[in-house]
Order: structure tokens, then sequence, then C-alpha cells
């Protein structure tokens, strides 16, 4: 009893990182039809933004460490907090150009062009991580204190026992996150626009509305979550240059494709589903984990190619 | 689509004009099937020759270490003819697939585990990795064929990732797991026929038959591992052209054209993809056969054989190279081993900068350019720079070039689908 409620916390808060980076992806799929394989590089992004605003490491290879010199802390040593504000606000400008510079050319060319480049991009981005802060991997930055609120160290929790406060916490605020991004696509005239460009975008202009605006604030939304989830990912597991494609680009894919592409419901939904899915089979066979993990997604995608909430299949 | 083949419902028609110049002569020349075996044949053993002594110049002249090292052109042959096969599924059909290091994988750990508990016969170990590979690739095409587009690279990616947990972790009993697996681990190396050791050179060979000793240059002085790899290689090759240049070919060239019309014309598109899959994974289990011969005695390890990024490895070489040609993919093998393994041990003359780890930055970067500015990657810039050179000292008339419209041209004009 105690192990099953464990587990299901843990699955619950590693879907809810899943369901972050799926929103993510799954907007910009459903609104411009863009398949990033850059995703994964923006929550390494993220990833590296955090550790530097909340710690001050000390960085031992990559240029970074010519440039820092001796001592070689490199890093504001911030609170979460700031990284929590200032993440997304970056994240969301660097997601407003890569629209402009990477995406927009690429709307009109085939998807396997789109995907070649855009992976292209990813190794690019992870590559520049690594020669700048070497291929060293940093240790989670899980604060103590957030808000004056003690979030460090362990809580005693009925039915689940001793549980780390703070994945309460990323449970939390990743929730709160997808909460937030989902009102905004159901509930504002922007995510209006938005959703009838995923219909229609040609009557969208018709209808006087600069869709190519709209276009870039999704990205940069899109680019702001997977920064965001990238902070969050940060402070459960080490930070270096793999964690862009191997925790978070493959599990965003996977998320989108049990969800459906272009559905919010669908990305909440798909990224709790494989978060547990993943969590039992940790707790319970963990070499075969990863195996049921990807048979489980073949599986999904064989019998409900559309996912659990999409309407269209990508690509047909 | 720079091919001068025609049809003619169904039937490819090669262009030989008789008349002509030289220059239009050897055009027409170009994709006959013998003119593609010589070709690849003296490409395959030149190789060597210009990346190791040739570039090699550069080292005793300047000191900049461009010369490549003995064991490149056998693992470019590898990946190279793994990347001809993918091809097939990416450049013909259209076919994005993200899990094409489950099959080399599998050939490679399948070539490696008979040659230790069976025999270690180099070719026996090469038809066991086909045979692996196609086995394999039947299952994972049949069911990764159900879906397109992305949904059919996820599914791939999805079957080799499966594979790549299993040798990590449950199937280490087989597989050795991280420690990686030796193939061919026996005494003195494997040995072709029995009695021709794998690592023997022609110099040795030359002297124990005649008694007289021969001088050649390191890139000359091939090995019979080599030689072995670089007839696979121009089999490879020949069977690819054939092939391309098939009817069969054109249907899987149409089918990545235009898959709706295909089907309207009755024919079964899904049968024609699950062939260009298979025949595809021929060429991976080849490839991944070559690959554990050329670490025998080393190690073969799951991050280099079946992890995703292998498979990512192959649709760089593919799209780097060129799509839709033969040479294309073989371009791209030479290029991305070549970035890969000389290009990282470089140091800048007259500095202390090593390009180092720099390799796959460098790499990334040249991708992205190839793919933005020639979709249809080098080979493609290459043989449009040609073709304006034929059309400048050729014979033949302006109606002549004018008729051969690209293919994608005539799509385009074609109405929507």
């Amino acid at each position: 009893m105690v192990d099953i409620a464990g587990i299901l916390l843990t699955g619950l808060q590693q879907g809810a990182i899943f369901a972050l980076l799926g929103l993510g992806l799954t907007i910009i799929l459903g609104t411009m039809e863009f398949l990033n394989l850059a995703h994964g590089a923006l929550y390494l992004v993220g990833a590296y933004m955090g550790l530097f605003i909340v710690r001050e490491v000390s960085v031992q290879e990559g240029l970074l460490a010519g440039i820092a010199g001796d001592p070689t802390a490199v890093g504001l040593g911030s609170s979460f907090l700031v990284a929590l504000i200032l993440t997304p606000i970056l994240m969301f400008v660097i997601g407003v150009a890569m629209e402009r510079f990477v995406a927009r050319p690429l709307y009109d060319r085939t998807e396997v062009e789109q995907l070649l480049l855009t992976f292209g991009l990813a190794l690019i981005i992870e590559e520049l991580a690594r020669e700048f802060v070497g291929s060293q991997p940093f240790s989670s930055y899980a604060p103590d204190k957030l808000l004056g609120f003690t979030v460090g160290g362990q809580a005693d929790v009925p039915l689940v026992g001793l549980y780390p406060r703070w994945r309460f916490v990323v449970i939390g605020l990743a929730f709160l996150l997808i909460g937030l991004s989902y009102l905004i696509i159901e509930r504002t005239d922007f995510g209006l626009i938005v959703k009838a460009g995923t219909r229609d975008s040609e009557m969208v202009r018709m209808l006087g509305i600069d869709i190519t605006r709209s276009y870039a604030l999704v990205f940069g939304v899109g680019a702001a979550l997977a920064g965001l989830a990238g902070l969050v990912g940060g402070t459960i597991i080490d930070v270096a240059p793999g964690i862009g494609t191997n925790n978070a680009l493959v599990p965003a894919f996977l998320t989108v494709v049990i969800g459906g592409a272009g559905s919010v419901v669908g990305a909440i939904a798909g990224g709790i589903i494989l978060g547990m899915v993943a969590a039992v089979f940790q707790f319970q066979a963990p070499q075969w984990s990863q195996i049921v993990l990807f048979g489980f997604v073949a599986v999904f995608l064989l019998v409900r190619p559309g996912g659990l909430f999409g309407s269209v299949e990508v690509g047909e | 689509m720079s091919d001068d083949a025609e049809t003619d419902g169904g039937t490819a028609i090669e262009v030989t004009p008789e008349d002509g110049n030289l220059v239009d002569r050897l055009v027409a020349a170009k994709d006959g099937e013998r003119f593609v075996a010589v070709a690849a044949f003296v490409g395959v053993f030149a190789m060597p020759f210009v990346l190791i002594d040739v570039l090699g110049v550069f080292d005793t002249l300047i000191g900049l270490s461009l010369g490549g090292f003995v064991g490149l052109p056998t693992l470019i042959l590898s990946f190279g003819i793994v990347a001809v096969g993918y091809n097939l599924l990416l450049g013909y059909t259209g076919l994005l697939s993200f899990g094409h290091a489950a099959l080399f994988g599998s050939a490679a750990y399948a070539a490696g585990i008979f040659s230790n508990n069976v025999v270690a016969s180099p070719l026996l170990a090469v038809v066991v990795g086909i045979a692996v590979a196609t086995l394999l690739s039947w299952p994972i095409g049949f069911l990764s064929i159900r879906r397109s587009g992305v949904y059919f690279a996820v599914l791939t990616l999805t079957f080799g990732q499966m594979l790549y947990f299993y040798a990590f972790g449950p199937g280490s009993w087989l597989t050795n797991g991280d420690d990686g697996y030796t193939p061919f681990d026996v005494a003195g190396g494997p040995d072709l026929l029995g009695f021709l050791a794998m690592d023997a050179s022609i110099t040795t060979l030359f002297r124990d038959i005649t008694g007289l000793t021969l001088t050649l240059t390191d890139g000359l002085d091939m090995t019979v591992g080599y030689m072995l790899a670089g007839l696979v290689g121009v089999l490879a090759i020949v069977v690819a052209h054939r092939i391309i240049k098939s009817p069969y070919g054109l249907i899987l060239k149409a089918i990545g054209q235009n898959e709706q019309r295909v089907a309207f014309v009755g024919l079964n598109v899904f049968r024609y993809k699950l062939m260009a899959f298979i025949l595809s994974g021929v060429f991976a289990g080849a490839g991944g056969a070559l690959y554990a011969l050329s670490k025998a005695g080393l190690t073969v390890h799951p991050d280099a054989t079946l992890y995703w990024v292998v498979s990512g490895d192959f649709v760089i070489i593919t799209a780097v190279g060129g799509v839709g040609s033969l040479a294309g993919p073989l371009i791209g093998a030479v290029v991305f081993e070549y970035i890969r393994l000389v290009v990282q041990g470089i140091t800048v003359p007259g500095t202390e900068f090593q390009i180092g780890s720099l390799w796959r930055l460098l790499l990334g970067v040249v991708f992205v350019v190839v793919v933005t500015l020639f979709p249809d990657g080098i080979y493609g810039g290459l043989s449009s720079l040609g073709d304006r050179l034929v059309e400048r000292f050729g014979a033949a008339t302006d109606a002549d070039t004018d008729d051969r419209r690209p293919v994608e041209e005539v799509e385009e004009t074609g109405g929507d689908d």
C-alpha cells in the first residue's frame, strides 16, 4: 500500500514534467503543423538557465571555464523564484526568434525537411552546451526554501510515508503552469485565434488577423513551456548536455503521440499516463522499464493512431 | 531526380545517344550498370589511398593532420552500405525511419555472436548479419508502415529503442550489456576461407607467395579485411543500382512522390513500402556485419550500434550526401566519418587549438547548411553543377535538355491531391 502510493506520486511528478514538455510541443505542432525536434534542446537550455541562476557552480571544462578563470565559479546564486520568472521570459524571446529565423522559412518545406533541419539545430545546441560548460553533469539544484517555506528534505505523508517535499512542489508547480496554459488557449482571444489557425489559417488571415504574429507567440509560449520543464526537471535530475534528447525530446514526442497531436488535454493526459507507466516499471522491473515504455507507445500507436484526443494524424 | 531514365508504361529505357561528342557519351554511360560497377570498384579501392596517403601529404607539408588512419575506410564502407540501403527508403520511397540502428546493430551483434559460438568465418558472419537484419526488418516494417509521416518515424524509433534497452539490460547474457561484446574473439584474429588472415596485408601475402618484398604506401597496402569489405561494398552498390533502375525502383520512386496516385493505378502501396523497408534492412545487415568484422577482437557497444542516435547518423549521412541518388549516401558516409574520426584529431597549426569534441558541432553546422542550401545534398549540388557543365560543353541541343524536366516540376503543375 505504502509502495503503491509512492509509485503513483513519482509517476505523477514525472508525468507532470512530461505533460509540460508535450504541451509545448503539441501547440506548436497543432498550430503550425511544424515538427520541432529542437524541443528537447529548449529543455536543455532551460535546465542550464536554471542552474546558472540558482547556483554558483564550478565549471571545470569547456570554454566557460577558460573565461571564468580562477576561481571558476559561474552563476548568479540567486533564488529559485528568480529563475522561475526569468527562465520563461528568456525562453519566450528565444522561441520568438526561433520562429522567425528557423521555423518560418520551413513552413512550406516538406515534413522530412523540417525534421532534418530541427534535428540538426538540436545537435548544434547540444554541442554548443558541451563546448561551453563541458560534458560534466551538474548535480540537480532543488532549493531548500521557497517563499519562506521549507521545501527541502523529506515530509512524512500519510499513506506514502517519507517522501521528498520538493517533489510535491514540482507536481503543484507543473500543474499550475499547465492550468495557466490551458486557460490561455481555451479562454482567451489569443487562444481562439491560435485554435482557429489550426483549422484554417487562410480563413483567419482573411478575417484581418495577423496570424504570423500569433505563430511567433505560440512558438514563444511553446519554448517557454519547454524551458520551464527544463528548469523544473533540472531540480530532480543532474544537468548534462545529453538530457535534452534523452530526457526531454523522446518523452515529449511519446507524450504527444499518446495524447494526440495538437490536443492540449491529450498532452496532459498523455504525459501523466506515460509518467505512471514509467514509474510502475521503474519500481517493479527497472531493467525492463524503458522497453515496456517504448513497447507501450508502439502498441498505442498501432491501435489508436490518432492518440487519445487527437482528431487528425500529422502527415496523413 | 537527375536521372535520364524515362518511363514507358513501367519499363525503364536507357537513353543512349550514339551521336554527340565525348561529353554526351559519358553522360549517357554514367547510368549503365557496367559503368557503375567499375566506378564503384575504383572508388572503393582508391579510397584508402586518397584518404590516407593523398590527404596525409598535408601532415608532412604543413603539419596539418588531415590524413586518415588505416581503419577509417572500412568504417566508411560499413556505414556507406547502410546509407545506400537507407536511401532506398528515405530518398526514393520517402519514408523517414529513425530505427535503422536496430537493424544495423542486430546484424553486428548477430555476426559477432555467430563468430564466437558457431564458426569465426567472416563470409558466413556477413550472411548471418544480413539474414538477421532481414528477418528483423520484416516485422518492424510490417508494423511501422501502417502509419506514415512522423508516426512512422516514432514507431521505428520505439522498436529500435526497445532493442537498445534490451541489449543494455535484460539481454546482457547475450550481448554482454554495457561492457560491450567482443566479436571474432579468436586467437590470431579471424581468417577468410581458413587460410587468409583478415589483418594480413597485400604486401605480406605477396611476400609469402613470391618471396619478394613489395613496398607500398599505407593507403595502397590494404588488408584482406578491407578487400572483403570493399567487395561487399561494390556488390551492394551494384545491387542498389539495379533496384533503382528497375521498374520496381521506379514504383518506389513514384510512391515517394505521390503515394495516392500509385494506389489509384492499382498497385499495392503497402507491399512496395514493406519491400523497400526490407531491402534497406538487407543493406543495414551487410553494413552491420562488416562493422562487427572491423571490430574483431575489440568491442561492439549498444551505444555505437543500437542507440537511436546511430539511426540519426544514418539520416544525416544520407541527407548530407544527397537523397535520391546512388552516390549521395556514399559521399555522405565519407564526409561524416571523416569529420567524426579525422577532423576531431586535427590541431590547428601554429596554435594549441584542437578541434576535438567540436566535431559534432561542426557536423551539425555542415548538416544544417547542406539541408538548407542544397536540399538534394552534396551530390545534388555537385550534379547540378555537372549538368551546367554538360550543357556548356555537350553537343546536345537545348531542346534535348529542356525535355528532361525534373519530375517534381511536372508534379507541381499536376494539380493538388
